[in-house]
């Protein structure tokens, strides 16, 4: 680092979370050089170089992390429970649309790097393009392009069906070559109305060339698993993340396997459980409920998801207690989960035993580790770009504390946030039944 | 934003109803839903007794109508490249870009946009969107794509046609997508493969666009830079000719009162975009307070420079000939960007052109209006129209340049939140 050029912001915190994990530093300070960390530490410790002409931001009432890193999203939704089959019929120029506002405000709310895990053709791609020009602002993304699906699969809707393991590297370079960050892949079916959630999509040679081809450009994997089968293929062939991470065999039981579990271990990959999307469809339901009451469709319905989402926070609970590297991938606006509501997810694989600043973890350093862009952002150190989040109370104690961010930096610069009406607009509400 | 239905009571300092007559000291607009129910006096407008009322005072501002541009190109960036450039980016960036004009226009206090011209269905899915609540923006009245010769001004944006049977069928199809007017490039313009001093269509060609558009109720609004394209335009039946200025083939003026006469005997239109060119000598202007100008930037100031007053004798004479000027702004064209005081700068122009403050307001909001057609709705605050209000600082009636000092928005009833990033 050269000092002397460029122009220097000051933060003064009142309690610093750097992202590592450690004990919250308090009265701490950033310095920072245009987009750039250049230290952290306690107050004393850190200044602008002598006659340098600094920025001051005094948050001494407030703590102040990194921004929030969600692993999993997607944009084009709408998170009012339509199917991504529906959704998949809009013009595509509606989903960028919705897209560049879903971008807006999960920025608003302390999101500043998101994994696109499932956006039709190349919406995504183009609303990068459109917030690199100017026209628009947004976190910073690692995009896929489009999910790598089978004819039929889950999300093939979106524009990138492949058979066989010729096409499967064909994919690969066609979306490296659009400009995808990582490949995503269903491994297995899910919500796509002509997939099969209980068995896997691809082949195992198939999926170990779309891996393989990923890797050769440095480009990470991630698959989507709602069922064993697709977790052990994956495992099999070398994916770098799994996503859902559903134990149920294919005739739909419920069963945990921690012969499955110790592989992901062993292999390091990560692990996005999405705990939140099934609970956000149990308090949709249940708002319904108190409102205006269920069809017995819809009753049964909120049984199966309550009944889910048990499951799932088990499996969770085992996941974490082996050890497994868990991180927030929201999955908004997957199903009635809105982007803007991060948080949740986080929340969630807290109740699943993440200590509250192992939780920040998951969504902050451990996040940009699992997205490979640890190199620039999660943490709060020198060298990382400058995207810090600053709210009241202390989010280590009480998580709830990330609802009330008041100041969003991207790359050094203050987001000029406006009214909180967006973010009020889409933020959701526990149920009262939950108390 | 759906309005929240109740009563709202905005008194300010003064209100214009858009209507040409003298501002109406301490006045007062009373709303309901999303319609204003009653303009007067303040103690002449009252909401009904009981009823709960919500107040908006603004003790030293004026209250006039959401100004209506009659004229923008919301897929444009304003950064000086040409049609021929913009169209090459995709239907997603166009869109966004759209969506972006759309709230800056809106937070500048434009509550009603006539779209001349977008590529493919960018702004009928801008539309969409701002139905669906994704995004905020303006009542839009749109175009879709213009309808141009092969190789005419703005043929790149997805519509050519040629001969009357294809004019037609080109007027269908925009209908069937959901325009709500049509714009026809009569002459060539800024397009590279056009010839800005000839005309396109033939007035049999613009005849029948102009017929099958008016079976449908919607009005036919023309591009036309030169006298020919403007005699084919106005023989041809359009009910708005935009640009207008009366040129020769070789380039010069030669005003020619008999078609002024037949425009304003036919109740037609003129959007003389005047300001269009005037932006980019102002911002060259503010340049040279940087860096020296170019030789052909300087040559440009000084040849706009010299013809001011040519240019505004020449209005002044359209006008005494009994034709209606429309504001429209023409932006984001060329280096002409939406939003900020964009629309304003315009209705200045109409002003300095030898209007008087209150009839350029009646330019950028009734007349407008009623060239697109929406003056049911809106342009005038007057019972039963949308309840689309603009709140300046000072008295525009006074000082047009007061139109620039926007102190709030309403839309539909609601103050827009014009906070954040745009």
């Amino acid at each position: 680092m050269t000092g002397g050029r460029g122009s220097y912001t000051l933060i003064r915190a009142g309690r610093l979370i750097d992202g590592f994990g450690g004990p919250p530093i308090e009265r701490a300070a950033i310095l920072i050089q245009d987009s750039t960390i250049l230290a952290v530490g306690r107050e004393q410790d850190v200044s602008a170089p002598e006659g340098a002409p600094v920025k001051n931001l005094d948050y001494s009432d407030k703590t102040v992390m990194p921004g929030m890193v969600d692993c999993h999203t997607h944009h084009n939704g709408f998170g009012d429970g339509r199917a991504g089959d529906d959704l998949a019929t809009l013009p595509d120029e509606i989903l960028v649309l919705k897209s560049a506002r879903n971008a807006r405000t999960s920025l608003l709310t302390g999101v500043t790097t998101f994994r696109e895990n499932g956006p039709k053709n190349v919406t995504m791609l183009r609303l990068r393009d459109a917030i690199r020009d100017g026209r628009e602002i947004g976190p910073r993304m690692v995009l896929c392009g489009r999910p790598v699906a089978i004819i039929g699969g889950h999300m093939d809707y979106m524009g990138s069906p492949a058979t066989g393991p010729v096409a499967g590297r064909a994919m690969v370079r066609q979306l490296v070559k659009e400009g995808a960050d990582y490949i995503k892949i269903t491994a297995t079916g899910g919500s796509t109305r002509t997939s099969f959630p209980m068995l896997p999509s691809f082949n195992v040679d198939e999926l170990s060339a779309i891996v393989d081809e990923a890797h050769k450009f440095g480009k990470l994997t991630a698959t989507h698993c709602s069922s064993t089968q697709g977790i052990i293929n994956s495992l099999d062939a070398g994916v770098d993340m799994i996503i859902h991470c559903i134990f149920k065999d294919a005739d739909g039981t419920d069963r945990f396997r921690e012969d499955v579990a110790e592989r992901i271990g062993n292999r390091g990959a990560f692990v996005n459980p999405t705990l939140h999307v099934p609970r956000s469809t149990i308090w949709a339901l249940e708002h319904k409920k108190a409102d205006t009451g269920l069809t017995p469709a819809e009753q049964a319905k909120l049984d199966d998801q309550s009944r889910q989402f048990e499951f799932r926070m088990e499996d969770a609970r085992r996941l974490t207690d082996m050890g497994l590297k868990l991180i927030t991938g929201s999955d908004s606006s997957w199903g009635d989960y809105m982007l803007g509501n991060t948080m949740y997810e986080t929340e969630c694989l807290t109740m699943a035993g993440l200590s509250n600043m192992k939780g920040l973890q998951s969504v902050t350093g451990e996040a940009a580790k699992a997205l490979g862009v640890d190199d620039e952002v999660g943490t709060l150190e020198p060298g990382k770009q400058a995207d810090v989040i600053a709210m009241p109370g202390n989010p280590d104690e009480d998580l709830n504390a990330l609802w009330n961010v008041t100041d969003v930096m991207l790359a050094g610069k203050l987001i000029d946030r406006g009214s909180t009406a967006p973010i009020a607009a889409t933020r959701q509400h526990v149920p009262h039944s939950h108390g | 934003m759906a309005s929240d239905g109740g009563f709202k009571l905005i008194k300010a300092a003064r209100v214009i109803d858009g209507n040409g007559g003298p501002p109406i000291e301490r006045g007062a607009v009373l709303i309901e839903g999303d319609k204003v129910k009653a303009v007067g006096s303040e103690e002449n407008v009252t909401a009904p007794e009981g009823a709960h009322v919500e107040e908006h005072v603004y003790e030293n501002q004026t209250v006039l109508p959401g100004l209506v541009d009659g004229h923008v190109h919301l897929i444009g960036i304003g950064d000086g490249r040409a049609g021929d450039e913009l169209t090459t980016l995709p239907d997603e960036i166009l869109t966004l870009q759209a969506a972006r004009n759309a709230r800056a226009h809106l937070y500048s206090g434009v509550t009603t946009v006539r779209d001349c011209g977008a590529k493919n269905q960018t702004t009928l899915m801008l539309r969409q969107a701002i139905e669906m609540g994704i995004t905020v923006g303006p009542k839009l009245v749109l175009a879709g794509r213009p309808i141009a010769i092969i190789g005419g001004h703005l043929n790149y944006f997805g519509t050519t046609a040629t001969g009357t049977v294809e004019g037609r069928a080109a007027v269908r199809q925009l209908v069937k997508e959901g325009v709500d007017f049509i714009k026809v490039t009569a002459t060539g313009g800024s397009t590279r493969t056009s010839i800005a001093s000839r005309p396109s269509f033939t007035m049999e060609e613009i005849r029948a666009i102009a017929d099958e558009a008016h079976k449908f109720g919607i009005h036919v609004a023309a591009h036309c830079t030169n006298t020919e394209g403007i005699r084919n335009a106005v023989d041809g039946g359009v009910d708005t000719v935009i640009h207008g200025t009366h040129h020769e083939p070789d380039g010069s003026v030669v005003y020619d009162p008999e078609l002024s006469e037949q425009m304003a005997k036919n109740d037609i239109f003129l959007n003389p975009t005047i300001h269009q060119a005037r932006e980019r000598i102002w911002q060259l202007e503010e340049m040279a307070k940087t860096r020296l100008l170019t030789e052909e930037e300087q040559a440009s100031v000084d040849k706009y420079n010299s013809k001011w007053e040519e240019d505004v004798a020449y209005w002044a004479r359209v006008r005494a000939d009994g034709v209606t000027l429309i504001a429209g702004s023409d932006a984001s064209w060329m280096w002409y960007k939406l939003g900020g005081t964009s629309f304003q700068d315009e209705i200045l122009a109409h002003s300095d052109i030898g209007m008087t403050p209150m009839e350029a307001i009646v330019s950028g909001t009734r007349d407008s209006a009623r060239s697109s057609w929406v003056e049911d709705e809106v342009g005038t605050l007057e019972a039963g129209k949308q309840a689309d209000v603009l709140v300046v600082d000072g008295d525009p009636s006074q000082d047009v340049k007061a139109l620039r000092n926007v102190v709030d928005v309403f839309q539909g009833g609601n103050v827009v939140d014009r906070s954040g990033v745009i």
